[in-house]
């Protein structure tokens, strides 16, 4: 293994943190996030209410805002986790049929990429939550489907390349049906480049799942989510700045780490890199 | 001998510590073809770049002079250098297709290093692509690359590099990519131009039989080391160094005996790490003894007017 | 018995980029007796590694017969297809692009014998083993990657790999030819030994006239699709009859100056023209030293000289 420089130190440490604290969210909310209270509502961050403190302050229901962020989290990740499996098994399934079966179905699938690439990406996630009706199971499908062509052209164009080698062909040679060609000769081989897009379409989903919850369109109040918080916030933001601030650091600081991250692994990925 | 066109002395190259490039010291004159030989990593390639002054960023110079004609060219700066190149000293690659610029005509990439007018400039280049053996020059000056054959790409090249009259040529592998009736037509016409323009020939090859063919002397190069070097007609007719002796012997020829055990070399090339104190051929050598294994042997004249890095050079067979 | 391979009149296309298809490989017949080691040599572009593809089914012939062991492959169902290739197996240049990166060396020896049934568990590790001796590596270098090992090692375990199913035919395609010197020796003498023992028959592809002398009992040469030349090695090689024969060996550098340097030095003029548009005539006539006006227009028909088969109106 090479060594990590202490700045991608930082970086995967941050990481960890925002995945164990989604992971272990009811352990350390210090208030349940949905328990609503007047007594509290609105109050600045580092206020005492009955003896526990409001760490970063509380909302315009009096819930406390870190609880609702810690529990926003686990939505963030949970969402963008479980979208970007949903378009990476789509794409890179059709991506490596195009480029293993090439002719009609390399047609078929990459005119349906230009045509998924040809729609804005949230308007089409608009429309279908707009139909669909807003919701968590909702929101994985429709991001999930919706981003599926990235995938598609990078599996799209590896597998034409590594379908070509040698080592593929020994394969065939060794009585190797297509099943046991594409999953264990060609998708080992092309999985490097996919890991690298589904890094960055993580940071991407993050924020399309605040989007579309700002907009109301994903998680559903009262269950948190850091754009939903951020939109019951708006209003606020003269009187109570902490509700926009926070959970807008946390998804900045959150996809920035993603996306150096996502880097950090491209340059690994790099074949040049790689001691062939 | 008349002064020598490229003199190379004591280079050493290294990469994060290891001496990938140790001592290698050669002189090529005007109108001489030196072959430098030796197997992939033998650090042939590194050399030629050091002459050339275009090392990757990751190796350092760490002993060294380079001498151009009387010039030493060790330390000039970039922009001096970069007046030396294509001008007095050039170089040819394996792959002339992958060298060429694919957007520009093969006469204005000729005629670039001629610094002229381009009126003033298309006859000159017109005759140096007669003289590369290219039909239909007036035909061929306006194509592009893409339009023609390898072995042409490789008379272009050439063309490009001598077109400004320079002293010295380096040409890396530039026969490796083609197939070996071109290959036959590319030798002769370095040898040939070689000798008219009397231009010193650098030639970095793996191919004993390159070498054989239009190389005057030639310095076989292992491990970052020159084993041996001397007259070809001499160091192929007795080896002075167990190396050349066994890389001789492995090569198929049209004269053995079919399908007869060729030579072997046992164990593989020592990685830089492993270098040792020693001859850095002595975990491979049938002749190597206790004193190859702790002392670097000496490159030593040994009969026919070579030198050899063997304490055991007169026992070779 | 059936020979180990026969070609008819083979012919393979590809669509071209003006609509004129690439001819690469243009009614070549032959065949090799079982145990024999059959040289195929040319230059690049001549049709040597697409009939090698195609005598294993990797390419479709156009036209023509390929059959192996007395099986018809062109037009065979996948089911004959599949199982004709236990009994071929290939070799190919470049070590590095033959072995799959993410398999380790021994998964990648035994893959053939897993997927076809023949060993697994224990007896597959074994067989494993026993292959990786063969070829003259360690059975506990089984567990590594191919990265782990030089070019001339990861040869060796294609060859363990080619060998897995105990073919009656290996193809050899440029073996050596991405093989450092040194490193080609080994594993020529390797494949000699190992064709001496499995008695297999072998078509060894390759452009090194001096590699082929080595290895081959008979020469086949190629020029633009066609073959133009096929005789017994020595006859070969002592008496060339087609001038392209002759023009190639006499281009061969030998790695000895004092022959190579009183050889005639009569390079053949000219380039390979495009297999897409190939002369009309006999293809070699746009390069030959003695081409008549005959050669231009009429297909030289392949006739016998001796033990020499030639396709040439003016060889002798």
């Amino acid at each position: 293994m090479k060594r990590i420089s202490p700045g991608m130190a930082v970086i995967l440490s941050l990481l960890a943190i925002f995945a164990l604290a989604a992971a272990a969210a009811p352990l350390l909310s210090p208030f349940d996030p949905l328990r609503q209270s007047l007594l509290m509502r609105l109050r600045p961050p580092g206020a005492m209410v009955s003896g526990k403190l409001l760490l970063l302050g509380s909302d315009d229901l009096g819930r406390d805002l870190l609880s609702r962020i810690l529990y926003g989290a686990r939505a963030s990740l949970l969402v963008a986790a479980l979208s970007v499996s949903v378009s990476l098994v789509v794409g890179t399934l059709l991506g490596m049929l195009a480029g293993w079966f090439r002719g009609w179905t390399a047609i078929l699938v990459m005119r349906l990429v230009d045509t998924m690439l040809s729609i804005p990406a949230i308007l089409l996630a608009v429309i279908t939550v707009a139909v669909l009706g807003p919701g968590f199971l909702n929101l994985v499908l429709v991001l999930g489907l919706t981003r599926w062509p990235r995938y598609t052209r990078v599996a799209y164009a590896q597998t034409l390349q590594v379908a070509t080698l040698p080592y593929i062909r020994a394969a065939e040679m060794a009585g190797c049906g297509p099943l046991r060609l594409l999953l264990r000769h060609v998708l080992p081989n092309i999985a490097g480049p996919l890991v690298v897009v589904a890094t960055s379409e993580f940071g991407l989903m993050i924020l399309f799942e605040a989007g579309l919850s700002f907009l109301g369109l994903g998680i559903q109040p009262p269950y948190p989510s850091w754009g939903s918080i951020m939109s019951a916030g708006r209003q606020y933001v003269a009187r109570a700045w902490w509700l926009t601030v926070f959970p807008g650091m946390c998804l900045f600081v959150l996809v920035l780490c993603v996306n150096v991250f996502g880097d950090w692994l491209r340059d690994r990925v790099d074949p040049r890199a790689q001691g062939r | 001998m008349t002064a020598p066109a490229l003199t190379v002395e004591n280079l050493s190259l290294s990469i994060s510590g290891a001496n990938i490039v140790d001592g290698v010291s050669f002189a090529v004159a005007p109108g001489e073809v030196l072959a430098l030989v030796g197997e992939s990593g033998c650090g042939k390639s590194l050399t030629a770049s050091a002459v050339m002054r275009l090392l990757p960023d990751a190796i350092r110079q760490t002993g060294g002079r380079i001498r151009l004609g009387s010039d030493d060219i060790t330390d000039w700066p970039e922009r001096r250098l970069r007046d030396l190149r294509g001008q007095r000293m050039s170089m040819i690659f394996q792959e002339p297709q992958a060298a060429l610029d694919p957007l520009a005509r093969v006469g204005a990439q000729i005629a670039e290093s001629l610094r002229l007018p381009r009126a003033s400039a298309r006859p000159r280049v017109l005759r140096m692509l007669e003289d590369v053996g290219i039909s239909d020059p007036a035909r061929r000056i306006d194509q592009y690359p893409f339009e023609l054959s390898g072995g042409m790409c490789q008379r272009v090249m050439i063309a490009t590099a001598l077109i400004a009259r320079p002293i010295v040529l380096l040409a890396d592998e530039p026969t490796t990519a083609l197939d070996v009736t071109i290959q036959a037509q590319i030798l002769d016409l370095l040898r040939r131009l070689a000798v008219e323009r009397q231009t010193a020939v650098l030639l970095i090859t793996h191919d004993m039989g390159v070498v054989a063919d239009i190389a005057d002397r030639v310095a076989v190069m292992y491990a970052g080391r020159i084993a041996e070097t001397g007259p070809t007609e001499a160091v192929f007719a007795r080896p002075g160094h167990p190396y050349t002796a066994l890389l001789l012997a492995s090569i198929p020829r049209l004269s053995d005996e079919p399908k007869s055990k060729l030579a072997v070399i046992d164990g593989r090339v020592p990685a830089p790490a492993e270098f040792g104190p020693g001859c850095r051929f002595a975990e491979r050598c049938p002749l190597a003894d206790a004193r190859c294994r702790a002392e670097t042997p000496p490159l030593l004249p040994v009969a026919g007017n070579r030198l050899a890095a063997c304490f055991h050079a007169g026992r070779v067979a | 018995m059936n020979a180990p391979l026969d070609l008819h009149d083979l012919h393979v296309h590809f669509p071209g980029r003006g609509g004129a298809p690439i001819r690469a490989v243009d009614g070549v017949s032959l065949s090799i007796a079982p145990g024999e080691t059959l040289g195929l040599v040319g230059e690049s572009g001549c049709g040597k590694s697409t009939l090698a593809n195609a005598v294993v089914g990797l390419l479709p012939p156009t036209s023509g017969s390929v059959r192996v062991l007395g099986t018809e492959l062109v037009g065979a169902s996948r089911a004959t297809l599949r199982a004709m290739r236990a009994r071929v197996q290939m070799v190919f240049q470049d070590p590095v692009t033959s072995l799959n990166p993410r398999m380790t060396v021994g998964e990648a020896i035994g893959e053939p014998l897993l997927v076809r049934n023949l060993f697994r568990g224990a007896a597959l590790r074994t067989e494993v083993a026993r292959l990786l001796e063969e070829v003259g590596l360690r059975p506990s270098q089984a567990g590594n990657y191919p990265h782990q090992f030089s070019g001339g090692q990861r040869q060796r375990v294609v060859i363990a790999r080619a060998l897995a199913l105990r073919p009656a035919l290996l193809i050899c395609d440029e073996p050596v030819s991405a093989l450092d010197v040194s490193v080609r020796a080994q594993v020529l003498n390797l494949l000699v030994e190992l064709q001496a023992q499995h008695g297999m028959a072998n078509l060894f592809v390759s452009h090194d006239l001096a590699v082929v002398r080595h290895v081959a009992d008979r020469v086949a040469v190629m020029y633009l699709g066609r073959l133009v030349e096929l005789a017994p090695r020595d006859a070969l090689f002592a008496t060339p009859r087609h001038p392209y024969t002759r023009a190639l060996l006499a281009a061969v550098p030998e790695p000895d100056p004092v022959v190579q340097r009183a050889k005639p030095h009569v390079p053949l003029t000219g380039e390979i023209p495009s297999p897409a548009a190939p002369p009309p005539g006999c293809r070699f006539h746009t390069r030959c030293p003695l081409a008549i006006a005959r050669c231009r227009s009429e297909v030289p028909a392949w006739r016998m000289i001796g033990e020499t088969g030639v396709a040439c109106h003016v060889a002798y």
